[in-house]
């Protein structure tokens, strides 16, 4: 293998296909200074919440939060990025893909009664099933086109699914509700039961998204497309096949993730969309297409949101999110974990 | 390069969600008179929208049914649908369109920013607007001359709010020693806790903390309900909407602030006849001070009936409203022996509908064209349902107070 792809901000530049990301994120990480800053910024975040609310159980309250909520926000950020590196498709339909899963959730309580997390695996064969089909059938053609063509799919599609939902569901908000949520005591913080679950759930399943691109056969294979898909092809990997998979494992992190927050949210058809933004930030500040860097891009905007909350008082706690990422955009702009700018 | 499609991505799609409008056509026809609705029967606030859209269809129904409209030969009337997405401009461009296409009243919106654009559309056009749902205070401020509200405006709520608890609270000799404050951060969150603030300095209620958010992106309350705790409130009052009501009482649930009671202004959640479903055993005691259809008369519960039987779904009190909105332009276009726009912007004041809405006597406007005749009662989940609790003479449960979680 030569290093003719220049472009090592992807998923999968040559290089880092033979020493892994992990290797990689080390070595970014020893050397970004970008993260150490960071670090500094979320310290400064939590000093000024702290002098703020003159309460460290309230701002013992927002980190915890943060991090649980973050939780939530990686795994679907993970997907996005995923997508991302992989097709090079700006997926605007993830929050509906959300959207998606929080209703195969409820239908699933709806109509046999069991407890809303046996519905994981269905949501997550649901949507993978259906992220196949987008790529497989109507993204397929426009692949190594124009952005405004996938640009207009995946909108179109996510107005799509939020008015099918609107029709069959209808507008009322719907819920899944567990018999008992107790509040869990940690260090004077509390968290519910339904939210430790929400975020232990999202890391493991991160976990395993992270196994299968860096260990597995087939995980070398979508890493090969992502770097080169015209020389992948031409040793026999089946180029529409992986895109395929890819999307379907990207639509999949979003439906797992619309499951997980299922007993603690409101289900509507455009419940997905407060998410969306978020994600997107996220996967900005991970550095675009690194699945590693929207893990902690997901903990990191989940922190500064409940911590700037609690410093910022009477604004929306999504400043604090929106002023980060103007940060990042200017000292970082290939994101926290992306190589050096191309 | 990659970056700059991305960014560039962004903007498009921000952009085109942004100015994405409907063209529905509208049907016509000169043998009816048209009424036209502005209401969100798509986006996130459809479900409220829907329920808006069908009083205003039930109100059409039972007219036509008892004859149309006497005084123009029994001419029938029909609504004129638009969709405004939940957005100002698509509310301000369907109202444009519902005008040009004939409509002689034009009713909603819902949101209050949508509606500040509807009227700015039928004061132009001198068709008379009717809001059912419309809070913000300064939308009549501006000396309109076609536009009228039927609920209390968001400066009422939150001083009626500030009154009964301090009366309930005395009632149950159990003094506050402090009250604490959620509210989301537009208009209609900031309206009513200013409000309350002033009432409550004027009562002798001691403020806490005053903690806003933003209800289109919060997914969790519990830092906020933290606060609540360690500031050692005896009271909560919320203003927010359906989603972040039931993400309210879920975290209060889960961090079991000492509270004596949580008190929804206005809130959108606390007296709808799902919230107890959707916030389980979180929802037990909530109170709410809101408008509210009278349960105790015989209209009331005909309209709870009808609407339970033609929509399959409980009516809340937005249904109502709209539901008399229709009545009240009727009851004018009789009055009035007319479908001319002025003639019934004229003939608005002097009828004489009892709303199916809790009142104090029929609908009458003020100079200003705020409904004299609206008042909000206090309601309170008990035994899974919101029911009347206050004032006495409206009640239809025992208030129980204290009511905060964990007692």
């Amino acid at each position: 293998m030569s290093p003719t792809q220049t472009d090592t901000n992807t998923l999968a530049s040559i290089d880092e296909v033979e020493a892994g990301t992990g290797a990689r994120l080390m070595k970014n990480l020893r050397s970004s200074t970008p993260a150490l800053i960071m670090l500094l910024v979320l310290v400064a975040l939590f000093v000024a919440a702290l002098l703020r609310s003159g309460s460290m159980a309230i701002t013992g309250q927002a980190l915890l939060t943060g991090i649980v909520t973050g939780g939530v926000y990686s795994l679907l950020a993970m997907g996005l990025t995923l997508i991302f590196g992989v097709l090079d498709i700006v997926n605007f339909a993830h929050g509906a893909f959300l959207t998606v899963g929080l209703f195969v959730t409820y239908q699933v309580v709806e109509s046999t009664g069991w407890n809303p997390y046996f519905a994981l695996p269905i949501a997550i064969a649901a949507l993978f099933i259906i992220g196949m089909a987008v790529q497989f059938f109507l993204l397929h053609r426009t692949m190594g086109g124009g952005l405004e063509s996938q640009l207009l799919i995946t909108l179109g599609l996510s107005l799509l699914i939020a008015n099918v939902l609107l029709m069959i569901f209808r507008g009322d908000p719907l819920s899944v509700n567990l018999t008992s949520d107790p509040g869990v005591n940690i260090l004077g913080a509390v968290v519910s039961r339904s939210h430790i679950i929400a975020f232990v759930g999202a890391l493991i399943l991160a976990g395993v998204v992270y196994l299968v691109l860096d260990r597995t056969p087939f995980g070398r294979a979508i890493r090969a497309v992502a770097a080169s898909s015209q020389g992948a092809g031409l040793v026999g990997i089946n180029v529409r096949t992986v895109y395929a998979v890819t999307f379907g494992l990207g639509a999949a992190c979003a439906g797992a993730a619309g499951m997980l927050i299922a007993p603690f949210t409101t289900i509507t058809p455009t419940a997905g969309d407060q998410f969306n933004i978020l994600a997107f930030v996220v996967v900005v500040m991970g550095g675009l297409g690194n699945v590693m860097g929207a893990l902690i891009g997901g903990l990191i905007v989940g922190l500064v949101e409940q911590l700037g909350g609690v410093a910022l008082v009477g604004q929306s706690p999504l400043l604090g999110v929106f002023l980060l990422f103007l940060l990042i955009l200017l000292i970082r702009p290939q994101g926290l974990f992306g190589g050096k700018s191309s | 390069m990659r970056k700059r499609k991305f960014v560039t991505a962004v903007a498009v799609a921000l952009g085109v969600a942004l100015t994405a409008t409907a063209c529905s056509a509208s049907g016509s026809g000169d043998d009816v008179i048209k009424i036209g609705t502005v209401h969100p029967l798509t986006g996130v606030n459809a479900g409220d929208g829907a329920q808006l859209e069908n009083g205003a269809k039930l109100a059409v129904r039972d007219i036509n049914a008892a004859g149309g409209i006497k005084a123009l030969g029994g001419k029938e009337l029909a609504i004129d649908p638009g969709d405004t997405k939940g957005s100002a401009k698509t509310g301000q461009s369907e109202a444009q369109r519902l005008v040009s296409g004939g409509a002689v009243a034009l009713i909603g919106s819902y949101q209050s920013a949508v509606c500040a654009n509807v009227a700015v559309v039928a004061e132009r056009n001198k068709v008379p607007y009717l809001m059912d749902i419309c809070g913000d205070n300064s939308i009549l401020e501006n000396g309109y001359k076609y536009t009228f509200r039927m609920q209390p405006p968001n400066s009422r709520f939150g001083a009626s709010t500030a009154d009964y608890v301090k009366a309930v609270a005395e009632q149950a000799h159990r003094p506050i020693t402090k009250v604490a404050y959620l509210h989301e951060n537009t208009a209609f969150g900031n309206g009513v806790s200013k409000a309350f603030a002033a009432r409550a300095a004027e009562i002798g209620l001691t403020m806490g903390p005053s903690i806003s958010y933003d209800a289109a992106s919060v997914s969790d309350l519990t830092t906020q309900i933290a606060q609540v705790k360690s500031s050692g409130a005896s009271i909560l009052v919320i203003s927010g909407y359906y989603r972040d009501g039931v993400l309210a009482a879920k975290a209060v649930q889960t961090v079991k602030p000492n509270l004596d009671a949580v008190v929804g202004a206005a809130d959108g959640a606390f007296d709808q006849p799902q919230f107890p479903t959707d916030a389980g055993r979180a929802g037990n005691g909530y109170f709410d001070v809101n408008y509210h259809i009278n349960d105790k008369s015989k209209k009331g519960q005909d309209f709870v009936k009808a609407y339970t039987a033609e929509y399959g779904d409980a009516p809340r009190t937005g249904a109502a409203l709209a539901y008399d909105s229709v009545m009240v332009i009727a009851a004018a276009i009789e009055k009035a022996g007319s479908d001319d726009p002025e003639a019934i912007r004229n003939a608005l004041g002097k009828t004489d509908v009892t709303p199916v809405v809790l009142s104090d006597g029929p609908v009458r406007f003020s100079e200003t064209g705020e409904n004299l005749s609206t008042l909000p009662v206090l309601t309170q989940v008990l035994d899974g349902a919101p029911h009347v609790v206050f004032p006495e003479q409206f009640a239809t449960k025992q208030i129980v107070f204290p009511a905060g979680p964990g007692r």
